[in-house]
Order: structure tokens, then C-alpha cells, then sequence
């Protein structure tokens, strides 16, 4: 089965609103869920997420969350955090304790391996001793020598991010890309993220042997129209689409 | 002398340095909060230069309809050794010059200008623009719109609008519209003007106007340097630099550049990179403008008005107002982020050089090989003589980038800078 992927970012727009979606999603559609940590500095994300990180900080509780970490859990659905660096540098352990405390399988680290390349490869190896997954992001703009090296030291699935950023629309040749990554990576789970909007996009990204997409942007628009039945709605189709 | 106009020497692909770079390229960030910039290059660049600005691909087919265009304006450049140079500095190496100022339009500029408005053409807009330091750029911007059919709106950069008068009469010749920078034509031209009156502007103010005019008139942003598409089409001058080395059985020990974004400098050393870490390769600016000993390696603007997204880069403040300088194309605040991120993991070193060393170095340059280079290489060249100085008997071959030539530019020799 291809994964699907919703992502949320914690206490955006608020916690009620946030958790009633949560609420309605329809889990059984979905595979993994990855919850955006606030991000004091989301410097790698367009701007629908980054309003959502500027709005989550000040919403954030873990006392309302952990419940819900708790319920995903039990519905076996993996769980991952999407945090930067910057944010967690000072208190890296404790956070990680804290995300295995809430039954988290692995994190994403976008900033990681841009911005604290040196570090990299430690921090990774720390995950791994703690058998926590880190999941490996790469961008068009990651050289091929450090896609292979970085998978190398990994056993997870790979995020690729199709964008320089989330929810922005810079032309690209799909086909390529995906021949790309699978001869650099042959035979890897590979997720696809951002600027994934059409039925089309993911079609053509599982035809070319993807093994799934994580959503975001989209999810937060119908978040912020408040459009409870288009939110069900596109899980659902979603959930088609990959499976066709 | 490599000087043959044989086709064999000319590359049939561009070189993109990305996916070979030692580091993941920090990728650009959007410059304000509320809207994104990146997404706003949708409207400013051709499709085709943003789809290549984004790319991972290491080679890009040029176009036939480019290829044409290349042999037209003279490519392939030629390579020559310096002998006289090699006998006046008595050095036991050799030196070798790639000579850019051969093209038509008299610099490097043109390998850019010619895709570039090549991919606007095909996508139907009004025309194209962009902004000019010390002319070269919109020059070659002016003939290669002409070349397509496409109108070009010229921001020339003031102080060098008012020194070189004739790089004015050379975009006109070639169709194009000048105006000087900052100026009427634009929200951010007169905002700067009602600010600063004197203000001799700055590349980053022609860019933004530049900019702007696109947004405002579905024309197409043409771009000089900085962004990694413009290196990746400079990639013809070292990729020919290689193959004419490679004719003769040599092998670059060093090659030295001069920067101002870094385009001629990227294009002509980039495609040495993957080939290991035995050649040593100087990038070279002016001590006016010490980008890479004095700025910092950070995300910056490209352009003072913050339309274009932020970059990591060597940058001295987007808000820099260098000298009035003798060579108008090294006046940029900042650098291209994949030159930067080399320079930073230390792959490429950095020389300064002083308006006296540059002058000497022309003028020996003249004397003994018979080309007047523009200022901006005269930094190259400088450079490279302060090399052969430092190492007379370590027998290297060392080649250089002549960006261009500088017969437009002989008023640095008078009093007047």
C-alpha cells in the first residue's frame, strides 16, 4: 500500500479547530501522520506553513496533544515530527525523549543537512542509536554524492521535496526527477512532498515508482475555510488516487 | 594559439555545478513573510531559465536555435598562451588567457543573454529588461533581444551611465532603450531619487527597477549573474577552456577569475570541479569591494527592494553602496550561492587586489600581449601576476578568464576614475 501522509502543524489555527480535524479525519485512509513542531524560524517553508508555525507557537499544549499522539498510535499509525534544527539544536535529547515518550517512530529534520552539515551524520547516528528513524530530506538542490551518502547511514523511507519550499510552484520536469532519485536510490521508499496539489501529480509520481506523498499546504487552505467535508472529502480521494 | 573556429571546441551542454557541489546548496528563501518571492519568479523569469535555475540536471541540451547564435557572436572564444607575459614576468610556467572580449558584444555577458532572451521569444512576452553596471551586460541583453525580435528596457547603473557615454551609443545600436538608475520609470527608481538625490545607485537598485518593470509590463527579467542559471550557461567558456587544454595535452594547475556575481567566474571554473581538487582556482575581486574577507557567508537580499527571494551568499548588506570604482561590474554586494558555498568549504580561495595593481596589470597585459581587457579582468590578471610572483619556480600552468575587453573603458587611465 503507498502511504499517504497528511501533515498538520501542532496548535495551528488553534487547538479546537486543529483537533476536530484531526477528529473527522478518516485515519483508516491514511498511513503516517507528520506533525509540525512549531518552528521559531520555519526558514524552508512558503508561506501558508510558515503562518502556520508563527500562529502554532503560541498555541501549542502538549497536555491537549498527547492524547491525540496516544490515539495514532494505538491506530497504528506512525507518527513523525517535522522540526528544524535551529529549534531543537540546545535541547536535542530531551526532545527526542520526548517524542519516543509520545510514541513518535521517527523525525524530519529540514534544516539538517543544509544548514549543519558538519553535525549531520553525528545527530543521525545519535537517532539511530536511540532507534529512532530519521528521515532523510533531499531536494532537488542536494548533490547526488550526499543523497547516497545520507541514504547510505539510513534505513527509513526518504522525503524528497519536489520545491525549493512548500506550496510554491516552480516549473519542473517530473519524469526526470523521479528517474533521479530511484538510480541514486534504487529500490528505496521514496515519499513525495511539496507543491503536490493535482490527482495528476501523484499519478504520475506513483507511475514512476514513488511510494507515496505527504500533503500539507492543500490541507491547511480547507483547514482555514474551515471546510470540514472538502477535508474528508480530499483524504478520501487521495486515498483512491494512490491506490488505482 | 587555440583559435579555431572548429565546432568540435564548442560544448552542446550546459554545465550545472549543483548536484556535484561538496555541501546541499541552501535553497533560496522568500525575502517577506506574507507572499512568496520564489513563487513570484513565475511572473519575472521565462519558465524555461526558472525551470533551469531549479534544476538538478548536471547537463542542459542548448538549443541548435542557441548553438547558432553562439558561432554567430564567435564562439568558440579563443585560449592563447601568454608568452610575452611568461617572458616579461620571467616565469618558468606557462600562462594561459581564455579570451572573452573575442565575442561580439565584447565580454562573456553574451552566453547568458543569448538563452536567456531566447526562451522570453519563445514564450511570446512584450520584451525583455534588466539593469547594467559597467555596460557589458546591457549590452549583451540589447543584442540578444534584438537578435529575437524583443524590445529591452536597459536600468544602467547611474554613475556608470554618466562615465561611459558610449556604452550608452552600443545599446542603442543594438535597440535597446537606456535609462539611468535609479530613475522615473519605476515606483522603487523614484522612491530612491526623492530619498537620495545624489545616490550614483547600485546594481541592486537597477535590479529591483529591473524587476519591477517586468512585473508591470509582462516583460521578462533577464539575469546577469548571482543566480545559478546564468553560471550554468556560462559553463560554454570553461567547458571550451577544457576541451582546448585537453587539444593540446595540457592541465590546469591553476585558474584564476575575477567576481563580481560571479557569472563569468562560475562558467569558466565550474566545469574544472568535478574532475577533483588538484586544480587550484582564485576568485578575485576588488579591495573596494571585499565581499569574501570582510562580508558574511548569509541568507541576503539579491536586490535593495527585497522583490527577488533571499539567498545564501558572501554579501556585504544588500544595502552596500560600494565606491564609485573604476571597474562597475565588481560593485555587487554579494556572490553567487554556489561560488559562495564553494568559497566557504574553502574548494576556492579569494585574492583582493587594488586599483593600482589593476592598472599595471592592463597596461602590462597591453604592452605585452596586445589586449586591452576590461577593468574587471584586469583583477584576474593582476591576480594571476601576483601568483606567478609568489610561485616563479614552480613551472604551473596557469590559465585565466579575460571576461572582457575594455576599449570602452581607457577613461581609467585619464585622472578621472
Amino acid at each position: 500500500m503507498r502511504n499517504l501522509i497528511p501533515y498538520f502543524t501542532l496548535g495551528y489555527p488553534d487547538n479546537e479547530t486543529l483537533t476536530h480535524f484531526l477528529d473527522i479525519m478518516p485515519v483508516d485512509k491514511i498511513n503516517y501522520i507528520e506533525f509540525g513542531f512549531p518552528s521559531n524560524d520555519p526558514r524552508y517553508d512558503g508561506p501558508v506553513i510558515r503562518k502556520t508555525h508563527n500562529v502554532g507557537n503560541s498555541n501549542f499544549s502538549d497536555e491537549v496533544y498527547s492524547k491525540y499522539f496516544e490515539y495514532f498510535h494505538k491506530k497504528h499509525i506512525k507518527m513523525y515530527s517535522l522540526s528544524y534544527y535551529s529549534d531543537i539544536r540546545n535541547r536535542f535529547d530531551s526532545f527526542i525523549d520526548y517524542l519516543q515518550k509520545r510514541n513518535f517512530s521517527g523525525i524530519i529534520i529540514p534544516d539538517l543537512i543544509i544548514d549543519y552539515f558538519s553535525e549531520g551524520k553525528k545527530i543521525i547516528n545519535k537517532l539511530t542509536e536511540k532507534g529512532f528513524e530519521y528521515i532523510p530530506f533531499f531536494s532537488p538542490a542536494t548533490p547526488d554524492s550526499i543523497i547516497k551518502d545520507i541514504a547510505s547511514i539510513t534505513n527509513s523511507w526518504i522525503y524528497y521535496g519536489l520545491q525549493p519550499s512548500t506550496g510554491i510552484d516552480i516549473p519542473y520536469e517530473l519524469d526526470y526527477t523521479t528517474e533521479r532519485i530511484n538510480e541514486l536510490l534504487p529500490g528505496r521508499e521514496i515519499t513525495y512532498g511539496f507543491g503536490i496539489k493535482t490527482d495528476e501529480d501523484i499519478k504520475n509520481l506513483m507511475k514512476n515508482g514513488g511510494s507515496g506523498v505527504a500533503i500539507g499546504t492543500y490541507l491547511v487552505k480547507m483547514i482555514d475555510a474551515n471546510d470540514e467535508k472538502g477535508f474528508v472529502d480530499y483524504i478520501n480521494k487521495m486515498r483512491g488516487v494512490l491506490d488505482e | 594559439m587555440i583559435t579555431t573556429m572548429n565546432k568540435e571546441i564548442m560544448p552542446d551542454k550546459w554545465y550545472n555545478v549543483v548536484p556535484d557541489l561538496p555541501e546541499p546548496l541552501a535553497p533560496p528563501r522568500d525575502s517577506k513573510n506574507d507572499i512568496s518571492s520564489i513563487n513570484l519568479l513565475n511572473k519575472i523569469l521565462p519558465k524555461e531559465v526558472l525551470k533551469q535555475e531549479f534544476t538538478f540536471r548536471r547537463y542542459e541540451k542548448i538549443p541548435d536555435e542557441v548553438m547558432d547564435q553562439y558561432e554567430q557572436i564567435g564562439r568558440p572564444t579563443p585560449l592563447v598562451r601568454a608568452r610575452n607575459l611568461e617572458k616579461k614576468l620571467n616565469y618558468s610556467g606557462k600562462i594561459y588567457y581564455k579570451y572573452e572580449g573575442a565575442t561580439a558584444t565584447g565580454s562573456h555577458k553574451i552566453n547568458t543573454a543569448i538563452p536567456q532572451a531566447y526562451y522570453a521569444m519563445k514564450e511570446g512576452v512584450k520584451g525583455v529588461t534588466t539593469e547594467t553596471g559597467a555596460g557589458q551586460w546591457g549590452s549583451a541583453t540589447a543584442l540578444a533581444a534584438s537578435l529575437y525580435g524583443l524590445p529591452a528596457q536597459i536600468f544602467m547603473v547611474k554613475i556608470s551611465f554618466e562615465q561611459k557615454p558610449l556604452r550608452k551609443t552600443v545599446m542603442n545600436l543594438y535597440n535597446g532603450n537606456v535609462v539611468a538608475s535609479p530613475s522615473n520609470l519605476t515606483a522603487y527608481g523614484r522612491k530612491m531619487l526623492k530619498e537620495h538625490p545624489d545616490t550614483p545607485g547600485t546594481l541592486g537598485i537597477g535590479i529591483s527597477e529591473a524587476v519591477e518593470y517586468a512585473l508591470d509590463n509582462d516583460y521578462r527579467y533577464m539575469v546577469a549573474s548571482v543566480m545559478n542559471v546564468a553560471l550554468t550557461h556560462q559553463s560554454v567558456i570553461g567547458q571550451e577552456a577544457k576541451k582546448q587544454l585537453e587539444l593540446i595535452g595540457e592541465h590546469a594547475d591553476v585558474l584564476i577569475g575575477c567576481v563580481g556575481g560571479g557569472s563569468n567566474f562560475g562558467g569558466f571554473t565550474f566545469p574544472f570541479i568535478p574532475d577533483g581538487d588538484d586544480t587550484e582556482i582564485i576568485a578575485t575581486t576588488a579591495n573596494e569591494v571585499p565581499k569574501f574577507s570582510k562580508g558574511n557567508y548569509k541568507y541576503d537580499l539579491m536586490d535593495s527592494a527585497g522583490i527577488l527571494p533571499e539567498v545564501r551568499m558572501y554579501s556585504l548588506g544588500a544595502d552596500f553602496v560600494p565606491p564609485t570604482i573604476y571597474a562597475g561590474g565588481l560593485r555587487y554586494h554579494g556572490a553567487s550561492p554556489s561560488l559562495s558555498l564553494l568559497i566557504n568549504k574553502g574548494r576556492i580561495k579569494s585574492d583582493e587586489v587594488s586599483e593600482e595593481q589593476v592598472k599595471d596589470a592592463l597596461k602590462i597585459f597591453a604592452n605585452t600581449q596586445g589586449i586591452i581587457a576590461a577593468p574587471e579582468s584586469g583583477h584576474a590578471i593582476a591576480s594571476m601576476i601576483s601568483y606567478v610572483k609568489a610561485h616563479r619556480n614552480e613551472k604551473k600552468t596557469i590559465v585565466v578568464n579575460v571576461s572582457g575587453h575594455g576599449y570602452l573603458d581607457l577613461s581609467i587611465f585619464g585622472e578621472k576614475k
